[in-house]
């Protein structure tokens, strides 16, 4: 306080330099802040940059139908002055050899994207395009029907260009509609595919199916095991807690194999009981390349996920409760119902979230050891980036994914908080 | 565990029962990965036990399948059977994405927690919600979007984009385990050690860094397991240059299986004990330094 | 153990210096056995220079990334009959001067020499493969499987069948075992009906299937007795009949038969020596020196008759053409994949299957 001023305006504390601690403070605490963003900002950076946008990108892809809109721009506006009732005119057959034809000029390439495109809504829109574009050069029009009849019969058929109706937009909700085993019709009124083409909804179903109850499956094995572990003095659980730990650190595509050897006709499991007498040989366990291998071998990959956040919060529940408990007259199993289980709801919660929401979107382990019952949604939405490059339908399911996916983790950090996750 | 004297026949049977269901448990998760050792050494071209192994005949094992691994063939090895460099160069290039990918999480994480760590972060949650949000957002979206982003970039198909992609998947290990270690951390240690002059960055090394060594060591490992095991990402984005180990894997099980990959699965399961131990010594020391002791 | 550790070292070294010089000419291929034999027959034997072997998952999102950014590191592509349309159409292949080629011995031009017609001129002749049945010697007692109608017959031969998890050449086998003619069957599938009755056809031994979606699981499901019969690819058969040994019994009725064809990318770095490999790899001499390896048929008529006259053909003195999917005694029994039918209706037909192996 060797500063004048700090006699001249008395009640204010000042810092050593002069200036009110209050400003001071504020400063400091602007500089402590700076410095947090300034550290937080590379990374954040990094993230929204390789992670955040490309991601948002791609969810764009599940409405854009821009492709054959720019191919076809005139068919389409043809295509909303035609009746649908009556066979289709002249001029949409016009319309159409015109757009095909300034766009084999502008970008050959785009003719058969378009193509492409078009198939998934109707199969065999790409061979009719491709061989009306190899064709159209020797035709001599107008009138242009006649022609393009010639060309292919299909052209004569008001079904194909019906089914221009569903791709006339350039924004399009087709693709989630397919997600769900629904289409446009011509009208964009939202109809059912054939019965014996549904698929998705049982993808869906399957997908939440094996999530559920391997999330089960994992809270049944894991729960006991986490309560040994808490309870054991430290030497014991540390050494069990390498067996919790082990496969965590193992690489998935070893445990896959390691599961394939076990649970195969001829595996050791089947093995082991056809030497115990247990099983006939005839008879052994099909648990490998169906519904079971993906659940058994899931559940192991998905348990340490469920046994630490449990073991976590077990670990701080002072014995002293269930003791207190029991002194009161409770039985053993009613103060470990009524007073222990309760305090571990969070690790429960926390547990379930995380297996659930890492189960819903696997992927390589029900390809691998799933056989027919192997596909999943996750499976799915690979087949259709790396194989149909129908890249609009992968993008939907994507979508549709990402947010049970988004709202899950949001009720995580609700009940335990991101910034509570441990690992090991 | 054991029991008071004064337990009944039920308690025990009780108790006796579940000691059984805990073991079933860790059985579980452990006998799939020891079963692969003994079968690594088998001298059929099949994936199970023969009786000649189960009569430990010598003539059911043989170390032909880590030879294959390491590319060494026999004059006679038939063509049926994966003689290949293929192992040699898939684990070369597993070690170079994952090192470089994991200095770089290691770094960027670590910042991303000392910010996060600051009470006057501000959207502290939220930021911290997107920072781990790699971890949960499933792989195959995540390696969608990078398949388009990386395309326009020109990062497809080469080492830059696959570390980078790796990268990303390490850093909310790093971020956990460091924010971990900085939970207990006081706080008044670095104010001494200002007040006695030291500058932030000499106080940083001198304090806290030691301190979040091992939160750092640990998230290491993670991202390097992370990113030494990815499969997914690689598929979307890697090109046939960047033939790592997991793609060696995923191609082996996928086209020709054969007893070589339960020869690698053998020491990759060698490696991930070696690591195990490695992150429990370091847990300890951690605990230790911050005088927090193991009860 | 010494010398083991000396090869080790010696190896990974050889392995690293592979992968740091750059080779002459960049063949992408499949991999595995199938590379193995290409590298024996055509690279080990050609002088114009050296050849590095890529792997690559097929499909041609690679391909089309590199010549449309015009940074091509690929020469040569080893690719599906599917790709090989697709991707001549699109402009990423090179259309090739006919004339340089190879005529067969007794001067027939290449493209003439060739079991198929040429779709276009982006390709040259590799090899054929097949979907195929088969089953263990002993399996059965009394009458054996002959056609592929007792492969869905599972009155006749109980046990279970192995299928793969896509329906490509399941829907044509179906048709065939249902009575289709061989030349009617694509005709068939284009109508609705045509599918319906390949379902019928599937159901009949659906509850009687295990499903497999790699290459090697059909031999560990027969070998094993998980199943009685299975399909598989011929080629994997083969390897294990003739290089291990076993007693596997192919059923050669009903195949279904892929064409696979070497392309050379566009923009090719190393166009000159590899259009000097292509010439190379495609005469009659190393197409049917490649059935000394690995028992895919080769393309040309030609490099057939060198096999039929210098059997035992296949490397470790054993009889390949017995082996053969397309030599001409089962030709007549084989459908041969459409892949213009298939690009078309794939993934309708993939999603119905899909439907059908869930419900």
């Amino acid at each position: 306080m060797a500063n004048s001023e700090a006699v001249a305006t008395p009640g204010v504390l000042l810092t050593a330099d002069g200036t009110p601690l209050k400003v001071s403070l504020q400063k400091s605490l602007r500089r402590s802040k700076l410095r947090a963003m300034l550290l937080v900002l590379p990374p954040l950076l990094f993230l929204v940059f390789l992670f955040v946008l490309p991601i948002g990108n791609m969810l764009l892809r599940s409405i854009d139908d821009s492709l054959v809109n720019q191919v076809l721009p005139t068919t389409f506006k043809e295509f909303k002055a035609w009746d649908k009732t009556t066979d289709p005119p002249e001029s949409l057959y016009a319309a159409f050899y015109t757009d095909i034809t300034r766009t084999l000029e502008e970008d050959k390439l785009l003719v058969g994207k378009a193509g492409v495109r078009m198939n998934y809504d109707k199969p065999g829109w790409r061979s009719l395009i491709k061989i009306s574009a190899r064709k159209f050069k020797k035709v001599e029009g107008p009138p242009y029907k006649e022609a393009m009849i010639e060309i292919d019969k299909r052209w004569g058929e008001k079904e194909w260009w019906l089914s221009l109706g569903a791709m006339k937009d350039e924004r399009t909700l087709g693709y989630f509609l397919n997600a769900v085993d629904k289409k446009y019709d011509f009208d964009k009124n939202i109809i059912s595919v054939d019965e014996n083409r549904k698929v998705y909804n049982l993808l869906w179903y399957r997908t939440l199916l094996v999530s559920f109850i391997v999330t089960i499956a994992c809270l049944v094995l894991a729960y006991p095991v986490s309560y040994l572990l808490a309870t054991l003095p430290m030497r014991f659980s540390n050494l069990l807690m390498i067996c919790v730990l082990m496969p965590f650190w193992t690489s998935l595509l070893v445990r896959i194999v390691a599961w394939m050897i076990m649970l195969q006709q001829q595996g050791v499991v089947n093995d082991t009981l056809v030497g115990l007498g247990i099983l006939d040989t005839e008879n052994r366990l099909a648990m490998m390349y169906n519904f079971n291998g993906t659940v058994i071998v899931m559940t192991q990959i998905l348990l340490p996920f469920m046994i630490l956040p449990i073991y976590s919060v077990m670990k701080t529940i002072p014995p002293s409760f269930m003791r207190a408990a029991q002194n009161l007259g409770a039985t053993p199993t009613l103060a470990f119902l009524r007073v222990y289980m309760p305090q571990t709801i969070p690790g429960v919660g926390a547990g379930c979230i995380l297996v659930f929401i890492v189960a819903i979107g696997y992927y390589i382990t029900p390809e691998l050891v799933g056989g027919k019952d192997g596909r999943l949604i996750g499976n799915m939405v690979a087949y259709h980036m790396q194989r149909t490059l129908n890249w609009g339908l992968a993008a939907a399911m994507g979508t549709i994914l990402l947010a049970a996916i988004l709202i899950l983790y949001w009720a995580y950090d609700k009940i335990v908080g991101v910034d509570n996750m441990k690992m090991g | 565990m054991a029991l008071p004297v004064y337990t009944t026949l039920g308690q025990r049977i009780w108790h006796y029962s579940y000691l059984a269901f805990c073991t079933f448990v860790l059985f579980f998760l452990v006998a799939p990965l020891v079963a692969v050792i003994p079968l690594s050494f088998t001298s059929a071209p099949f994936l199970n036990f023969t009786p000649e192994m189960l009569s430990l005949d010598p003539e059911g094992f043989s170390t032909r399948w880590y030879k294959g691994l390491f590319g060494i063939c026999d004059q006679d090895a038939n063509l049926s059977t994966m003689c290949t460099d293929r192992w040699v160069v898939g684990t070369q290039n597993s070690f170079i994405i994952a090192i470089a990918s994991t200095l770089l999480a290691t770094f960027l994480g670590t910042l991303a927690a000392l910010g996060l760590s600051s009470e006057n972060m501000p959207f502290r949650r939220g930021i911290m919600a997107l920072m781990i949000s790699p971890l949960i957002v499933p792989l195959i979206i995540t390696a969608s979007g990078m398949f388009f982003f990386f395309a326009k970039v020109n990062l497809v198909a080469s080492y830059a984009g696959i570390i980078l992609a790796h990268t990303m998947l390490g850093i909310p290990f790093v971020v956990i385990t460091v924010t971990s270690t900085l939970v207990g951390f006081d706080k008044s240690l670095t104010r001494s050690g200002a007040s006695l002059g030291g500058s932030p960055a000499y106080c940083f090394y001198k304090i806290q860094m030691p301190l979040i060594a091992p939160g750092m060591i640990s998230g290491a490992l993670f991202a390097f397991i992370t990113s030494f095991d990815e499969i997914v990402i690689i598929l979307f984005i890697g090109g046939p240059e960047q033939h790592t180990l997991p793609r060696q894997m995923w191609s082996g099980i996928r086209q020709e299986i054969s007893p070589t990959i339960l020869a690698a699965a053998t020491i990759l399961v060698i490696l991930s004990v070696l690591l195990l131990t490695t992150l429990e010594l370091l847990r300890r020391r951690s605990e230790r330094i911050r005088g927090i002791t193991p009860h | 153990m010494q010398t083991v550790i000396k090869q080790t070292l010696l190896a990974s070294a050889l392995a690293a210096a592979s992968v740091a010089v750059q080779a002459d000419v960049n063949v992408v291929s499949w991999g595995g056995a199938y590379t193995a034999s290409q590298q024996k027959a055509y690279a080990d034997t050609w002088e114009g220079g050296k050849v590095n072997f890529v792997n690559y998952n097929g499909g041609l999102g690679e391909i089309r990334t590199q010549v449309e950014s015009g940074t091509v590191t690929w020469d040569v592509v080893d690719v599906l009959p599917s790709e090989a349309r697709v991707g001549c159409d699109e402009g990423l292949f090179e259309e090739l001067d006919r004339s340089i080629f190879a005529p067969a011995p007794d001067g027939t031009p290449m493209d003439d020499d060739l079991m198929v017609p040429l779709p276009n001129d982006c390709v040259v002749p590799q090899i054929w493969w097949s979907y195929v049945p088969f089953y263990e010697e002993g399996t059965f007692s009394g009458d054996q499987p002959t056609t592929i109608a007792d492969f869905f017959d599972i009155e006749k031969f109980p046990g279970k069948r192995g299928i793969h998890t896509w329906p490509n050449a399941l829907i044509e086998m179906a048709l065939v075992a249902d009575g289709v003619a061989i030349a009617d069957v694509y005709d068939v599938m284009s109508t609705e009906e045509g599918i319906d009755r390949a379902f019928a056809t599937l159901d009949k031994i659906k509850d009687h299937s295990v499903f497999w979606s790699s290459g090697s699981k059909p031999l560990e499901l027969v070998k094993s007795g998980e199943v009685a019969m299975s399909l598989a690819y011929n080629g994997r058969i083969g390897a294990a009949v003739l290089s291990e040994g076993e007693k596997f019994v192919t059923v050669w009725d009903g195949q279904v038969l892929e064409e696979e064809w070497l392309v050379l990318v566009k923009g090719a770095p190393n166009r000159e020596e590899a259009l000097d490999f292509l010439v190379h790899a495609t005469a009659t001499e190393q197409q049917a020196g490649q059935a000394r390896h690995i028992n895919y048929g080769p393309m040309r008529v030609s490099a057939f008759a060198v096999i039929e006259e210098g059997e035992p053909w296949f490397h470790n003195g054993k009889n390949i053409m017995e082996h053969m999917p397309n030599r001409p005694a089962v030709m007549e029994r084989s459908v041969v994949a459409n892949p213009e039918w298939w690009a078309d209706y794939g993934d309708s037909v993939s999603e119905r299957y899909t439907a059908w192996m869930g419900q």
